[in-house]
């Protein structure tokens, strides 16, 4: 199984006997092109997955789960933010997913519908999957950081969750499928409708994704 | 018996030589010389370039100055606890890449053991272009210290008491006998260290992050452009492919030519000697 980062915990709760390769959605896609073997793909974002089927490496993907984009501090604030649009004062530390990577396409989204894409300069570092990001941010090595709400329960002693104002916040869909040419083709879809069933569900809300 | 033998033995080494040298010569089929050159004026490529020579230039600045004294007393001196010292400067040298991005993290990053400290002084390291000094001092510094230990211990004890017999002062037998005589093996442990610098890759993503222009090195760029444009990524690795060559025909043949223009004149007695 290829599964975004920000799935790593709720997955293996559907299917323990699985094995996984959690990673940016982008890296993923790049394995899967490179012809790395996998039996389903799992990604935080509709574009890979649809750039997949259309070159013909995917089954049709299926949405599975939403998530919403938040802001993180460190539970200590040092630069004391208190809104988003406060990461537009200088000299803050922010920390994004890297261009490509979901999580950190869809905070430059969010900035820009904020109009404070001047943050981007306080970029100090772009990470290539939303746990570096969460890492980043809960060693107070970075001031802040977008993840996704699902991303905040493991840390939620280390960092505090500031909202996005629903105008800036982007529509994130997680889309699931068979990869074409599957070594396990019945297992993998048996494991896609697991996912789309209500155990799924259950194990996906309680994780606090959005059910489509 | 002894034909069967010796097939064996060249079935074996064309059969690693095979493993080892197809991945590298698989990043130049894809694009053509004058392709992979064009993908290396990406700003992304020149500016992974830039990032890794200054960052790699002051570790190896750091390396040498440090190290070569450091080195030197490990060579030279006998004392408790000698094993230990030499074991601990070479513990880097087997210690997963990830593992010594975690350590960095642990005592400089802010809530690391010495982020307090720090802290109190307004200096913050991780994700700076100063983390990728630190990253590439901690894997790197080992194969130099370890090779300039072994050269300072080659040079002949006798070269050193004489010079000190002669009146010369220990910096001075430093400078103008032990650092000559080790030179070759100097030169072949810098080059080493600074090939591996130039490489690293975990501990610089984990405790210095990735920004194109300050932190992102030629090796976190082609991670970093893997996902986005995979020729750029090729290019970048195949530079890497020719410094890293470069690199090592220079360990490899900066001693024979020293030993063609050495004008050391003790190398008359040595030679006499041995």
């Amino acid at each position: 199984m290829f599964a975004a980062a920000s799935l790593a915990d709720v997955l293996p709760a559907v299917e323990s006997s699985a094995s996984f390769n959690f990673a940016g959605s982008d890296t993923l896609a790049a394995q899967l092109r490179a012809g790395a073997k996998a039996d389903v793909y799992a990604a935080a974002s509709s574009t890979y997955p649809e750039q997949l089927l259309a070159e013909g490496l995917l089954e049709e993907p299926r949405v599975f789960a939403t998530n919403r984009l938040v802001l993180i501090v460190p539970r200590a604030n040092p630069a004391g933010i208190e809104v988003v649009t406060d990461l537009v004062r200088p000299g803050i530390r922010l920390v994004l997913g890297a261009e490509g990577v979901p999580v950190g396409d869809y905070a430059r989204e969010a900035l820009e519908r904020l109009e404070a894409t001047r943050a981007l300069e306080n970029v100090v570092s772009e990470e290539d999957s939303v746990s570096g990001v969460v890492a980043k941010v809960a060693l107070g090595d970075a001031d802040a950081g977008f993840v996704y709400a699902t991303d905040v329960k493991p840390v939620e002693d280390e960092v505090a969750v500031i909202e996005l104002p629903s105008s800036a916040q982007p529509e994130i869909r997680y889309l699931i499928a068979v990869v074409a040419g599957a070594d396990h083709p019945d297992e993998a879809r048996a494991f896609v409708e697991r996912v789309l069933s209500d155990e799924g569900r259950r194990a996906l809300s309680a994780a606090g994704f959005g059910l489509p | 018996m002894r034909r069967l033998f010796d097939v064996s033995l060249g079935l074996a080494t064309a059969l690693l030589l095979a493993f080892l040298v197809l991945p590298l010569v698989a990043i130049f089929t894809r694009l053509s010389p004058l392709e992979l050159f064009a993908q290396l004026g990406d700003p992304v490529a020149v500016d992974a370039l830039l990032v890794s020579l200054e960052t790699s230039l002051v570790a190896h600045a750091f390396i040498l100055l440090v190290g070569t004294p450091a080195a030197y007393l490990l060579a030279t001196r006998r004392f408790r606890g000698r094993p230990l010292v030499l074991t601990l400067i070479e513990l880097p040298l087997v210690l997963p890449p990830a593992v010594a991005g975690i350590a960095l993290l642990s005592a400089f990053g802010a809530s690391g053991l010495l982020g307090g400290a720090l802290d109190v002084l307004g200096v913050s390291v991780a994700l700076t272009p100063a983390a990728v000094v630190l990253a590439v001092v901690l894997v790197a510094s080992p194969f130099y210290v370890r090779q300039a230990v072994a050269s300072f211990e080659a040079v002949d004890r006798n070269l050193l008491d004489a010079s000190r017999t002669l009146g010369v002062g220990p910096f001075t037998t430093f400078r103008r006998v032990a650092l000559p005589l080790a030179g070759r093996g100097l030169g072949a442990g810098s080059t080493l260290a600074f090939a591996r610098g130039l490489g690293e890759f975990g501990a610089t993503i984990m405790f210095a992050g990735s920004i194109q222009g300050r932190t992102q090195t030629l090796p976190l760029a082609i991670y970093a452009q893997l996902g986005r444009d995979f020729d750029v990524a090729l290019a970048v690795g195949a530079l890497l492919v020719l410094v890293s060559l470069v690199v090592l025909l220079v360990a490899k043949l900066v001693p024979s030519w020293s030993d063609f223009t050495s004008i050391w004149p003790f190398r008359s007695v040595r030679s006499a000697s041995s």
